[in-house]
């Protein structure tokens, strides 16, 4: 949409006229046509929200007629939600000199990617995957239950527990590019006896997992459980940016 | 701030108890610093003399000598801003729009601005929401006046019937007195203008380091390159710094310069030895810019864009093009004819053959090569963009009150630093990588580092919105421009303001340090170009010639020409360095800080390059002293 010069609509209703003279006398010369039922909807919206919270006050404190003072408590109480300012002058100055008071940190050496733990990063995987109901008692060789925790960094023992029990268990340590890489880290895979001629442990194009229940809402500092079960082949692990770091069984999560 | 001995002085005791009555209900929803804050606009006197006390005012300024009567005149807009506020927060409204109704008229041009903002506030409701008009009210407006003329103006004031304005003028304004001729109108013109009136002499008087940092020594691969560019690398380090050397300019240390360690800088990891090199490399076949020899400017235009650009930045070595958008998106585009290529997922990185000598190559994903990557992550337009000297990080700052962390390897985001709550207008990466400032709308400007998820330092003093955040060249110090009109300096290391400048008319745009650490250009809605002089705290120039916004500012690599890019689609170069040459700074100027400034602006200006309706956004001087700017087309 091209800006418009100011186009005041010389037969147009009244509350638009008004509106027009409202943007004038605030200095505002230059705008869209269309600011002008925005800032009517606005202003409807407002005053209807306003005068539906005063009828609620009013009704709460068993009053006849919605008056002025409620009016005046909906004011208040909305604009203390919807309208916040930023904090005052002297908080500010104050917490300045909080912060400004302890020195700089020392930066330290050869710590390649220098980022914040990482549960303050958003670096972590955002999904798990629902492992599939067992077919039947042999679940060898078709169902294997490579589980991948990944939880936040806490204290709790990594204790790395495979759903069924299986002959092979390979250690990986995986890099992920040199920006990436968080030195040390490592997840346990186990594959299938029968998958055992693929000795490294990511094969791409994994045929499709099924009942793959994705998790948007677990990103950032949460605890993440990631449960793969893959029908056939070995787990697949879509994120580049996956940190790998030592898994725990967490009961709370789906059992598989 | 609440002075209680004063409340009992008013002669309305009805008053005094509506007025607890009034701060108990407020005082439950809001801070109670706010209400406390508003509350010491007690009353001075009866509402209906105010039009009386400012009019004998007029009266008595405009009848005074000539040469007084420029320096009194400052008085007006202070005094007319704080006794209507006062008249408003005591709620007389009608007193209040009569005596403005009477009296804006006499302020000055430049601060038409704010008395319409003023307009709108009739009631005291209207106070509480406006944090700039509450700074403004608690902080004292700063005047500076001759001896000579104070003497006359308190003399006047003393009298029995002023007495009212006298304790107004004590209570909200900070008179700097300076001893010497008193200053004509045109030099009164030049500094004033900002929210807070001008710096106080002390407040520009604390020492600045302002040199740069000494280049680190690298072994450079004794090839065929001449290696006059900088001394010390290639040619082992003999003597100590400290000790005078024979012949190599750069082993003295700067008095001017901050201690290596003044601040923790990270360490030079082997690939930024190896950009140094590069940079070495390309600074020989630098082209020496001069009025002479103008650089050639090449211009991105970003079309279909909408108006919706709203940051660009470019890299230090103008390989990759970073533009944020008002649809909360981040493009990255590569200038070069190489692809912008991200890092191979997880399976397919365990394929590659790790031992090989091209495994930086091979780990890069060669199908998802493309020219432009976009990165989604923030709500709100993208304020502010910054790419890191090391070209691995890309930041953003938006309006949802995050600054992003993008790696450029993945492409993907991999921090959200949240502190501010509100608009974060800029961002910047320090010149060697690791910290970064940001400043928003909550009128303060942060430090970070990549890796604390809470800022390292805050910078807390503006009156409104900081605009624009810079980092001096030597990473030790933060420049900020607000929209109070004013610019601060700030140190790294303990979080002080160290400069104040004021002189600009309107809200501040653009910063840019010199190459050399010693100067300052800041550009403004007013469309001037001021330049300042850091370690004398001193305004050395002003560049007039752009009729809009200066959004963009830019030294070229050695300093010898300033790029300014404005709103009015033209790009104008300035002579830098006869901007400095000849600066005056005799005691009698340091120690007051009034220079005459030279009209001068028709001589230093070099050029003048109009684009087809295309704003300025973004200038860059490549590192052989090419223009790159930048803009999106909005045709009119």
């Amino acid at each position: 949409m091209e800006p418009a010069k100011m186009a005041s609509p010389k037969s147009g209703p009244k509350d638009a006229l008004v509106m027009a003279q409202i943007l004038k006398d605030m200095g505002i010369t230059d705008y869209e046509p269309k600011v002008i039922n925005q800032m009517l909807e606005f202003a409807f919206r407002y005053v209807t929200t306003i005068l539906d919270d005063a009828k609620i006050y009013s009704s709460h404190a068993k009053k006849a007629t919605v008056d002025a003072d409620d009016v005046r408590l909906a004011i208040q109480c909305r604009s203390d939600q919807s309208f916040t300012s930023p904090p005052p002058r002297d908080f500010l100055l104050d917490i300045a000199r909080q912060k400004n008071q302890t020195p700089l940190p020392l930066i330290k050496p050869y710590s390649g990617l220098r980022l914040p733990p990482d549960r303050y990063c958003l670096t972590a995987p955002n999904y798990r995957l629902k492992p599939l109901p067992k077919k039947g008692p042999a679940a060898a060789g078709r169902i294997t239950v490579p589980r991948l925790s990944v939880g936040a960094v806490s204290s709790r023992p990594s204790t790395p527990t495979l759903g069924t029990p299986s002959a092979q268990s390979v250690a990986v340590s995986t890099k992920v590019g040199a920006p990436v890489s968080v030195p040390g880290q490592r997840f346990t895979v186990q594959i299938p006896p029968s998958q055992s001629a693929a000795a490294k442990p990511a094969v791409p194009a994994a045929p499709a997992v099924q009942n793959v229940l994705i998790n948007p809402s677990l990103i950032g500092p949460k605890n993440i459980l990631i449960t793969t079960n893959v029908v056939s082949q070995n787990t697949p692990v879509e994120s580049p940016n996956a940190l790998k770091r030592k898994h725990e069984d967490d009961d709370d999560y789906d059992n598989l | 701030i609440l002075d209680l001995y004063e409340f009992c002085s008013i002669s309305f005791p009805l008053k005094y108890f509506f007025f607890l009555f009034a701060v108990g209900v407020v005082a439950v929803e809001d801070q109670p610093d706010v209400s406390a804050v508003l509350s010491a606009y007690n009353q001075q006197g009866d509402p209906a003399m105010y039009e009386e006390y400012y009019s004998g005012l007029k009266h008595f300024i405009e009848c005074s000598l000539d040469c007084h009567r420029a320096e009194l005149s400052q008085l007006f807009y202070p005094l007319f801003v704080h006794m209507y506020l006062e008249l408003v927060y005591n709620q007389h409204e009608n007193e209040a729009k009569s005596f403005f109704e009477k009296f804006h008229g006499d302020q000055e041009c430049y601060y038409q601005d704010d008395l319409r903002v003023l307009s709108s506030l009739t009631k005291k409701e209207h106070m509480k929401g406006n944090e700039t008009m509450l700074d403004f009210r608690t902080s004292k407006f700063v005047l500076r006046i001759s001896r000579d003329s104070y003497q006359l103006l308190k003399r006047h004031l003393q009298e029995k019937q002023n007495n009212q304005i006298w304790n107004i003028v004590q209570e909200h304004l900070y008179i700097d007195i300076f001893d010497g001729m008193p200053r004509s109108k045109q030099q009164i013109d030049a500094m004033v203008g900002s929210l807070a009136g001008e710096a106080k002499r002390e407040a520009n008087k604390a020492k600045v380091f302002f040199g740069l940092l000494k280049e680190p020594e690298i072994e450079v691969p004794l090839d065929d390159e001449d290696e006059e560019g900088e001394n010390e690398e290639g040619k082992p380090k003999k003597k100590k710094p400290k000790k005078d050397s024979m012949g190599s300019k750069s082993k003295k240390q700067d008095p001017n310069a901050p201690p290596q360690n003044r601040i923790p800088l990270p360490e030079l990891k082997d690939s930024d030895k190896l950009d140094k090199i590069m940079n070495m490399k390309e600074t020989t076949k630098r082209v020496r810019l001069g009025p002479d020899c103008l650089p050639s400017i090449c211009f991105y235009t970003f079309l279909n864009a909408y108006q919706g650009l709203t940051a660009v930045d470019v890299t230090d070595d103008s390989s990759l093009i970073a533009g944020g958008f008002a649809d909360s998106t981040v493009r990255v585009w590569s200038v070069t004819p190489k692809k912008l290529r991200s890092v191979k997922t997880a399976t397919d990185l365990s394929l590659i053959d790790k031992e090989s000598d091209d495994v930086l190559e091979r780990i890069m994903d060669e199908k998802t090569a493309s020219e432009l990557k976009i990165l989604y992550g923030h709500s709100g337009p993208v304020y502010g963009a910054s790419f890191s000297p090391d070209r691995n990080y890309l930041l953003s700052s938006s309006e949802d009150g995050t600054v992003r962390l993008w790696s450029l390897q993945t492409f993907t985001c991999l921090v959200g630093y949240k502190g501010h709550n509100y608009p974060v207008w800029d961002t910047q990466f320090s010149p060697y990588g690791y910290y970064f400032v940001s400043g928003g709308h909550d009128r303060v400007a942060r430090l970070w580092a990549t890796d604390h998820y809470q800022p390292l330092r805050i910078f807390a003093g503006h009156l409104a919105d900081v605009n624009c955040t810079r980092f001096h060249p030597n990473s030790n110090y933060v420049a900020t421009g607000s929209a109070d009109r004013t610019v601060r300096l700030w140190d790294v290391l303990n979080g002080n303001c160290v400069r104040i400048f004021t002189g600009h008319k309107g809200p501040i745009h653009s910063l840019a340090f010199s190459p050399n650490g010693r100067f300052l250009a800041t550009g403004a809605t007013d469309g001037r170009v001021l330049l300042w002089d850091i370690g004398h705290g001193l305004m050395v120039g002003e560049l007039k010639g752009h009729t809009d916004t200066v959004c963009s500012l830019k030294f070229s690599r050695d300093g010898e020409i300033l790029a300014s890019g404005s709103m009015d689609n033209t790009v104008r170069l300035w002579d830098a360095i006869k901007a400095f040459e000849d600066l005056e700074t005799d005691d009698f100027t340091t120690a007051t800080g009034h220079i005459n400034l030279p009209e001068n602006s028709q001589d230093l200006l070099l050029g003048t390059y109009m684009t087809k309706s295309t704003p300025v956004v973004h200038l860059h001087f490549t590192r052989r002293n090419l223009v790159l700017a930048a803009g999106a087309y909005s045709p009119q």
